[in-house]
């Protein structure tokens, strides 16, 4: 209740920027508006999971995180190689956690050392020249060549796979190339280098687990039921958006908090190095990720009349007044809708999200109260990355996974949080309702042209007018309300 | 009395910008310390350095006899350092509760100190879902107080409380600050001389970012030259 009076102009505004869609629809018949209203929400539950994590990141840390869509990215690779060829992780994982692991023991003793700035340059070159040798000759494109095959389909896995001796070497030198790495990083840790020598033996054990479970883990993982292998997928992606996402916070954008400017660059530039990094290692051909069997039944009885019988037939669509929807869109609603819930319980009703809350207005205040912001922030950036590796993963079998799809979910969350109001949630749904109806939308009229009541004939549309039709609704709210549909901040 | 706080001769610096140039003080616990200055002299600045929320680049700060120059500021503050930072900085869209229960470094913090802090400012006990930005000037102010308290903090750091403030909530916000002093060690920054002459037992005067007298606050007030000069007011 106190929100609906404290945003009476927000919600009139998003209202009215609702009502205005709906009337696009007028003079349609039911079923397509039907077609077209799901489709959209479809959109908006993707874009949500996307922008959700740009607000929050901005609200809170006023960064802008030009590399949320390659989290995205990341998150739909990340599931999808869990899902198809798992191999591939239980390979290359134990390497990259055992930099990890270097640069945080390494921290232990670097902070307590000052060091000039030429040497923390030589320390950087070093740490590269020592992980370019850990990883010489490492049979990554044998390893991923398996990717394509058959889902389901249990790989053999004697040889693509280096010995485990050999991994251990490697191993053991990517310790070393982290240990150096964290020298030339050099920014003062926060105290509690026991705990964070502890962390790192957490990580180095989870690395050496990995590889020596990696025989068992990939017949587990792929002898496991579709459905469930999907769940354990999405949980993958997710967790691996949120790791790469604290480590990017904690590395690379914490030295930067001063620096807003280097900030943008910084993630800018990331956002080529994460798309090239996926070239290389997954080429520049997309792939699609299976539909769960939950969600693929074919049958005499198929489309499902109803949702209630779907529930237990699992057709691949539902009927909606007579026309087929694809069943797996019901789960991504579903996701985006519970995490929205998640987002909104998370900040009203924990004693992190009044941090959160607080910390949006005056983070130096919050401090100054004994709280630990930066790992606040750390947390934050973990969690929007995660819900833009969850977006990817659920993204995956019903877009695809393809290098560019980080720059079009940036694009598409960037337009999204400017409609809603940078670091606002529920501007951040609203926002993506909009942009996916006007997307739906506009894919309608590129199928079927446009007919308005007062015109004669129809015009035929261009694929380009789905597109231009969201920046045209950010023009537009920029102009009645230029902080946004919720905007508070500048 | 034993000194709750030692600052030795700290140099700050913020961007460029050589703001302390060797300011130095100390407090004894239990007291009311009045830090004075005229505008940009670097109170503000001292207090900040001290918390380290602008991390002095030299010299010492002892708080209950540990150096904390160098520590992250929520480190600092959780040894019991209160902040009333300037321009009431409540939390405008938490409400009055949550401002409260945000300062719990403890869990229960808010329960066992809530009859002192309401006894102090008994307004805010009904106020408690309004949000901070819905509140006047004097109710944030008390709310500001009020969020220091919640914690056991050995010493409330205060700047400018009566900025802003109509005389009347003046009178009640001295009253206020009087009361509390019982509980805690009080370190005011205040423009508004006559309430600082009123409240504090000593004084540290800084001009220019260095200490330039200190003493008894009632050699300080039968002083008019030093007042005239460094404070520019009666």
């Amino acid at each position: 209740m106190a929100f609906i009076n404290q945003n009476r102009s927000s919600i009139v505004t998003a209202l009215s920027m609702l009502i205005g869609v709906a009337l696009l629809f007028a003079g349609m018949s039911a079923p397509t508006a039907a077609s077209i209203l799901l489709s959209g929400i479809t959109l908006a539950a993707l874009y949500f999971l996307v922008a959700s994590g740009v607000s929050l990141i901005f609200g809170l840390m006023d960064v802008l995180n030009f590399a949320h869509g390659s989290l995205f990215m990341i998150g739909a690779y990340a599931g999808w190689t869990f899902y198809t060829n798992p191999r591939l992780i239980f390979n290359t994982a134990p390497i990259g956690l055992i930099v990890v692991a270097g640069v945080f023991w390494g921290s232990v003793f670097s902070a307590r050392i000052s060091t000039a700035r030429w040497m923390r340059w030589v320390a950087a070159l070093v740490a590269i020249a020592i992980l370019v040798v850990a990883v010489r000759g490492f049979p990554l494109d044998k390893l991923v060549a398996m990717g394509t095959s058959m889902t389901g389909k249990v790989i053999p896995t004697a040889e693509a796979q280096e010995p485990i001796a050999v991994m251990l070497v490697r191993m053991g030198v990517a310790l070393a190339a982290g240990v150096v790495l964290s020298f030339a990083m050099g920014t003062p840790r926060q105290p509690g280098a026991a705990r964070v020598a502890v962390n790192a033996a957490i990580v180095a054990l989870l690395a050496l687990a990995l590889l020596f479970a990696r025989d068992i883990g990939e017949q587990g993982i792929l002898s496991m039921e579709s459905d469930l292998r999907f769940v354990f997928a999405l949980a993958f992606g997710a967790a691996t958006g949120a790791l790469i996402g604290a480590l990017m916070e904690w590395g690379l954008v914490r030295p930067l908090y001063a620096r807003p400017i280097y900030q943008i660059l910084l993630t800018m530039g990331l956002v080529f190095v994460f798309d090239q990094i996926i070239r290389l290692v997954y080429g520049p051909a997309g792939a699609f990720m299976d539909i769960p069997s939950f969600f693929a039944g074919s049958g005499k009885d198929c489309p499902s009349p109803d949702v209630v019988s779907w529930l237990s037939q699992h057709c691949d669509s539902i009927s909606v007044l007579g026309r087929p929807f694809p069943s797996y869109r019901l789960l991504i609603i579903a996701i985006g809708v519970v995490m929205l819930v998640a987002i909104v319980l998370l900040l009203q009703r924990s004693r992190l999200g009044m941090i959160i809350r607080a910390g949006v207005q005056d983070s130096e205040m919050v401090e100054a109260l004994g709280i630990n912001v930066r790992r606040v922030f750390t947390f934050v950036f973990a969690i929007g990355a995660g819900l833009a590796g969850l977006g990817g993963v659920v993204a995956a079998p019903f877009l695809g996974v393809y290098p560019g799809m980080a720059l079009e979910f940036l694009l598409q969350a960037f337009i999204v949080v400017v409609i809603g109001g940078l670091g606002s949630v529920p501007g951040a749904a609203v926002g993506a309702l909009l942009v996916g109806l006007a997307r739906a939308y506009g894919d309608h009229i590129v199928l079927a042209g446009i007919q308005l009541p007062w015109m004669t004939d129809v015009i035929a549309g261009s694929p380009a007018i789905a597109r231009a039709s969201t920046v045209l609704i950010m023009v537009i709210v920029l102009l009645i309300k230029p902080t946004g549909i919720f905007g508070k901040k500048e | 009395m034993p000194n709750i706080l030692q600052v030795d001769a700290i140099h700050t610096f913020i961007g460029q910008f050589h703001i302390l140039e060797g300011v130095s003080l100390q407090v004894p616990e239990g007291s009311i310390t009045a830090l004075l200055g005229r505008n940009g002299a670097g109170k503000t600045t001292t207090l900040k350095s001290i918390l380290g929320l602008t991390p002095p680049r030299q010299g010492r700060v002892v708080f209950a006899g540990r150096d904390v120059r160098g520590r992250r500021p929520y480190d600092i503050a959780a040894l019991g350092i209160g902040y009333v930072p300037e321009h009431r900085a409540v939390f405008r869209d938490l409400t009055v509760e949550e401002n409260l229960k945000i300062a719990e470094r403890k869990k229960g913090d808010l329960a066992r100190r809530a009859e002192m802090i309401f006894a102090l400012f008994p307004d805010l006990k009904r106020l408690g879902k309004l949000r901070g930005g819905q509140l006047s000037g004097g109710q944030q102010q008390m709310l500001a107080i009020a969020r220091a308290l919640v914690p056991e903090n050995r010493l409330l750091l205060i700047d400018e409380p009566s900025e802003g403030l109509a005389p009347i909530l003046i009178e009640q916000l001295m009253e206020s600050i009087r009361t509390l002093s019982a509980h805690t060690t009080v370190l005011l920054v205040e423009q508004n001389f006559r309430m600082a002459s009123q409240l504090a037992d000593r004084y540290y005067l800084i001009d220019d970012g260095r200490t330039v007298k200190q003493g008894a606050m009632k050699d300080l007030v039968n002083d008019r030259a030093t007042v005239q000069r460094y404070l520019g007011a009666a």
